[in-house]
């Protein structure tokens, strides 16, 4: 019997030192992305890890994997070409909830319809730490920032909101105020076979507001496992998520429990059937062929 | 928040236990390393240099811990992973802030030194084996012993001044 | 008394439902099985269906280099359609016009001004094609059948083409349009030219190949050993990603058809940061919004090749027009010091050269490197030779070692400035790639030195781009004075011009760059040694290779920019003029330096 090699967190962690300010959630999110990849257990050589820009998108260099931190907004496509390059890899993206739910927005509903095996982590603080604190999408209303000093006159986004009716097959969220349940969600959303989101409320300590805290967070927080809620219930999940911002739900929100084809699957098979009727490359201007 | 999972106290072996010793001083050795990193690399040295000194003393704790189980138990394989806990004795990241003062970070290992206590306090009536039993109480105490140290450092250092870092320092970095 | 000609310009015009173009491509196809080169370009009115609808054929006996000038011959389906074409179908003291009688326009009446073109037949085009088949639908067949009594050719290969493509329609429909072909022939037979012209036939009847610039330069990828393309659909470009779409699986690769141009780039770079040769290829509008990760792949030190198959500009501008306005762009876009090689095609064939040295160039400098096609090339059908795909070399990516993977640094500071490249999958290889700067093991960085040493070396690993002689092609005498340089598709404008030109006495020669930039220093210098005036041709109002050519380089003094924006395709005779008044230029200075006796 043929047993996996075995990794330890500490396997995944760089060299590279976290500019992140002490307290930063973003730590708590590093460690439980070490956990789960130890326990999920390819190496680190195997795995990409892409991101975007911002406070949160510089995780992948911490890590030991293939880091991209790419540009503002666009990691879920090079993460999706990565995985359609090499379906093999273990891929990984994250960033903010601006880098994914603003500049990025407009990627998000098409990654999940495609459905790649990929592993999608947003650290949402609602703010735009990197720059200093302006508003970002899923801030709430009224919120006073350097860019909304009278008050943000918008709704925020509400990520899992959107990413549930957008028919994601995964969807979770997480906190560093319950870290053991963090690794869990992220463990399960490497290992869940389709495009998995985890939401995690990773609150900023420069800008963020007091109720987003960890302290603040631990006395608010509620697992969906007690509140009776079954992961398979999509309708119900979609209902929980309504009241983000008011409530802090942990855990998974939606398992489809019978998960379709992967895009990369999918895409393995088409090569196969269609391999056969490849011209030799040196041949290929045969296809233009009049006689 | 201290987790433990899919450790069953009452079948604990005194070979687990000891192990489970040695992981939890390992990663608030660990916890604590990254913290003086933290602050080295955030202009907070002395904060720093307090966390570099828990990281030694956790090392060495750690170190005993892992002695004795060689002592009794040899080269005899691990079955507590790491994977098993998370923050029993390592002070969670929430706790530090750039510039905090050398109070304030002897006020998170005292915290930190509590919450072990805790853990310990709360698992011996679990625990089934007499020798877990024991090695619990003194791990127990232990805390105890290091909370009166935490003290007293307390009381050596200097009052936090009226002007406080974060008066002085410059606004943060738009990157 | 007959006259034999080896090349022969034929314009259409009609309405989108009378299959005006549907019968040049017939035309073409045909041709290319009789062994005739052939080029066919297209032009419409802006409706998806039932708009104005043309085309123009250049047949020929050897090379065609470009469309021609004024048409041979003309047909009109009708004069409303014709005539919204203005100078795409020019009409000349030469041209045999044609068209339907049922128009009922009387020949010395035609409403073309000032022309008098030098046969003009009415045919009751619409009436033969009711009696062969029952409609006037068939009007386009018939049309061929004229031209095949007329000018003696692609008998066998309209039939054989008619069978092909009426196969399906049954019997019945297949018999009437051949009638209609056969009362076209006939028709001819029974009204002669007055100036018979005859094709000759061509010399070599070997297999020829059919396509456009679209479908070979996806051709090409595939032969260069693409594994990825990420696109969105944009006029004149989609064709590359359909035939991508079709073939590329079959060789183990993958297309995604992206969510934008933005996620089509970005998977592009995703593929190629996953260690495939990957590409993507779009139009102005796509480029200015690819811009950031061409960026991007540029300091990631990426390999990719972009194609910007150009459109008239700025902004949506003419999306089904020809134009070079967006060398600039190529060169520059992108902030912050990023260079990027670029290359252009001038013609259909050699499209194919120029995408898979593309590749290759961007895989040994790991660069982003943007091939400059344009609507004319992308989607003209043309009738070439088969090219012989054992002459090219393909190049993959320089990949560490074993003994590098020990204690490997992506970005190590070599000589050359390239470094080897790893990909997730190989170990030992990891490496944070990124879009901030970064030191030799790819962690972030903002110091000035280590910025300047890894500009310095992105610049750097390009240089040798500048002695690529063999990315030129020059023609006609060594030392002449006179210049003609050209790029794109105006480069088999100018290859004509040349030739009349030296026909004329003119003492030309002319410089065609494939690689556009960086500019091959060396190369420009030892062509204008001799030169002392001429023009650079190209389609932009700014005249972007000449400004470009004067940043870098001393011009000689009598080089001047002939240019002018897109849809006003040059024709040889006006570069020619231009060259005349160059060479007039000239005389006019050397006399004026003479001492006055």
């Amino acid at each position: 019997m043929t047993s996996l090699p075995s990794f330890s967190a500490k396997d995944f962690k760089s060299d590279l030192k976290p500019i992140w300010c002490p307290g930063c959630g973003d730590f708590g999110v590093l460690q439980a992305v070490y956990r789960a990849l130890a326990a999920v257990g390819r190496p680190a050589h195997e795995i990409a890890f892409v991101s975007g820009i911002g406070c949160s998108s510089r995780i992948p260099g911490y890590t030991t994997a293939y880091g991209f931190n790419s540009v503002h907004g666009r990691a879920l496509p090079i993460a999706q070409g990565i995985k359609l390059a090499n379906p093999d890899l273990l891929v990984l993206a994250a960033g903010g909830d601006g880098d994914g739910f603003s500049i990025g927005g407009g990627h998000v509903p098409h990654a999940i319809r495609r459905n790649p095996d990929i592993t999608y982590i947003v650290m949402d603080n609602q703010i735009y730490g990197l720059t200093k604190g302006q508003l970002s999408p899923t801030s709430p209303k009224g919120l006073k920032t350097a860019t909304s000093g009278y008050g943000s006159l918008e709704n925020p986004v509400n990520p899992l909101l959107y990413v549930l009716a957008y028919g994601a097959p995964f969807v979770a969220q997480g906190t560093p105020a319950d870290m053991s349940g963090l690794a869990q969600v992220i463990e399960e959303a490497i290992r869940y076979p389709g495009f998995s989101f985890v939401n995690v409320q990773s609150p900023c300590v420069t800008y963020g507001e007091e109720e987003g805290q960890v302290k603040a967070q631990k006395a608010r927080m509620k697992t969906l496992q007690s509140l009776g809620h079954d992961p398979a219930d999509q309708l119900r999940a979609i209902d929980l998520a309504r009241s983000s911002g008011t409530e802090l739900y942990t855990g998974v929100f939606y398992r489809n429990p019978e998960p379709a084809p992967t895009l990369d699957a999918l895409v393995r098979e088409r090569k196969e059937q269609l391999g056969k009727d490849a011209l030799p490359r040196e041949r290929i201007l045969e296809l233009f062929l009049q006689r | 928040m201290a987790t433990l999972m899919g450790i069953d106290f009452a079948a604990l072996s005194l070979k687990d236990a000891l192990d489970l010793a040695v992981l939890i001083e390992e990663e608030a050795k660990e916890r604590y390393e990254d913290f003086a990193q933290q602050m080295e690399l955030h202009h907070t040295p002395e904060a720093a240099r307090f966390f570099r000194f828990m990281a030694g003393n956790e090392e060495r704790h750690r170190a005993e811990l892992s002695a004795r189980r060689l002592a009794l138990f040899g080269g005899e394989p691990r079955r507590v992973t790491r994977g098993m806990l998370f923050e029993v004795e390592a002070p969670e990241f929430d706790e530090v802030r750039v510039f905090m003062s050398p109070r304030e970070a002897l006020r998170v290992a005292f915290r930190a030194e509590e919450k072990a206590w805790a853990f310990f306090v709360e698992a011996a009536p679990r625990v089934g084996d007499e020798g877990v039993k024991e090695l619990f109480a003194e791990l127990q105490n232990e805390e105890v012993h290091h909370q009166r140290l935490v003290l007293a450092e307390l009381e050596k250092t200097p009052p936090e001044s009226a002007l406080e870092h974060a008066d002085v320092a410059d606004d943060p970095v738009a990157q | 008394m007959t006259t034999t000609t080896t090349d022969l310009v034929i314009g259409m015009a009609g309405s989108g439902g009378d299959g005006i173009v549907s019968a040049g491509e017939s035309l073409v196809a045909a041709a290319a099985r009789d062994g005739y080169h052939a080029m066919m370009t297209k032009s419409f009115g802006s409706q998806i269906r039932g708009g104005e609808s043309s085309c123009r054929v250049r047949l020929s006996t050897a090379e065609v280099l470009n469309p021609g000038g004024a048409l041979d011959v003309a047909v009109a389906l009708n004069w409303e359609d014709f005539l919204k074409f203005g100078a795409e179908l020019p009409v000349s003291g030469g041209t045999v016009m044609i068209y339907d009688a049922a128009t009922g326009v009387a020949p010395d009446q035609l409403p073309l001004a000032g022309v008098k073109p030098a046969e003009v037949f009415p045919v009751p085009i619409g009436e033969i094609a009711r009696k062969a088949t029952g409609t006037d639908k068939a009007r386009n067949t018939v049309v061929l059948g004229l031209l095949s009594g007329w000018f003696g050719i692609v008998r066998e290969g309209v039939m054989r083409g008619l069978r092909k493509k009426l196969a399906k329609k049954g019997q019945a429909v297949l018999e009437a349009n051949e009638r209609a072909f056969q009362q076209g022939i006939e028709y001819a037979a029974s009204h002669p030219l007055q100036t018979p012209r005859t094709m000759e036939k061509p010399a070599d009847s070997g297999a020829k190949l059919l396509t456009d610039g679209n479908d070979i330069c996806a051709a090409a990828a595939l032969f260069a050993g693409c594994q990825f393309f990420g696109g969105y659909p944009i006029t004149p470009s989609t064709e590359v990603m359909q035939l991508l779409t079709r073939e590329i699986w079959k060789y183990g690769g993958a297309v995604l058809q992206a969510e934008d141009e933005i996620a089509g780039i970005g998977a592009a770079v995703g593929a190629s940061f996953a260690g495939k040769k990957s590409m993507t290829a779009t139009s102005g509008p796509g480029m200015s919004l690819k811009t950031e990760m061409i960026g991007l792949a540029t300091i990631a030190e990426l390999p990719l090749v972009i194609v910007n198959v150009q459109r008239a500009g700025p902004s949506t501008g003419m999306p089904t027009k020809s134009e070079q306005a967006d060398l600039y762009q190529a060169i520059f876009s992108a902030h912050g010091d990023a260079p990027r090689p670029v290359l252009a095609p001038t013609s259909v064939s050699d499209t194919f050269d120029v995408t898979v040295e593309a590749f290759n160039i961007a895989e040994q400098y790991q660069t982003p490197v943007i091939v400059l096609s344009d609507q004319e090339i992308a989607q003209r059908k043309e009738v070439i030779d088969p090219i012989d795909t054992s002459r090219f070399v393909r190049v993959d990516r320089l990949r560490p070692t074993p003994a590098e993977l020990e204690s490997y640094a992506r970005f190590h500071i070599t000589e050359s400035g390239i470094s080897p490249i790893s990909h997730p999958g190989m170990k030992g290889g990891n490496y944070l790639g990124a879009g901030i700067e970064h030191n030799e093991r790819g962690e972030p960085t903002a110091s000035g030195s280590i910025h300047q040493q890894m500009t310095d070396k992105r610049f750097r690993k390009l240089l040798p781009l500048r002695g690529r002689e063999d990315l030129f092609r020059i023609e006609g005498d060594e030392n002449a004075p006179l210049a003609l340089v050209s790029w794109g598709s105006t480069a088999g404008i100018c290859r004509e011009a040349l030739r009349m030109a030296r026909a004329e006495g003119l003492r030309v020669k002319l410089l065609v760059p494939w690689l556009l930039y960086p500019i091959a220093e060396k190369v420009y210098r030892r062509f204008f040694a001799s030169v002392r005036a001429g023009v650079v041709v190209e389609q932009s109002q700014q005249g972007q290779l000449y400004r470009v050519l004067r940043m870098e380089l001393d011009l000689p003094r009598g080089l001047r920019s002939f240019c002018r924006p897109g849809a006003n395709p040059f024709r040889p005779a006006e570069v020619v003029a231009a060259l005349r008044d160059a060479a007039l230029d000239l005389q006019r200075r050397a006399h004026h330096q003479q001492p006055q006796e």
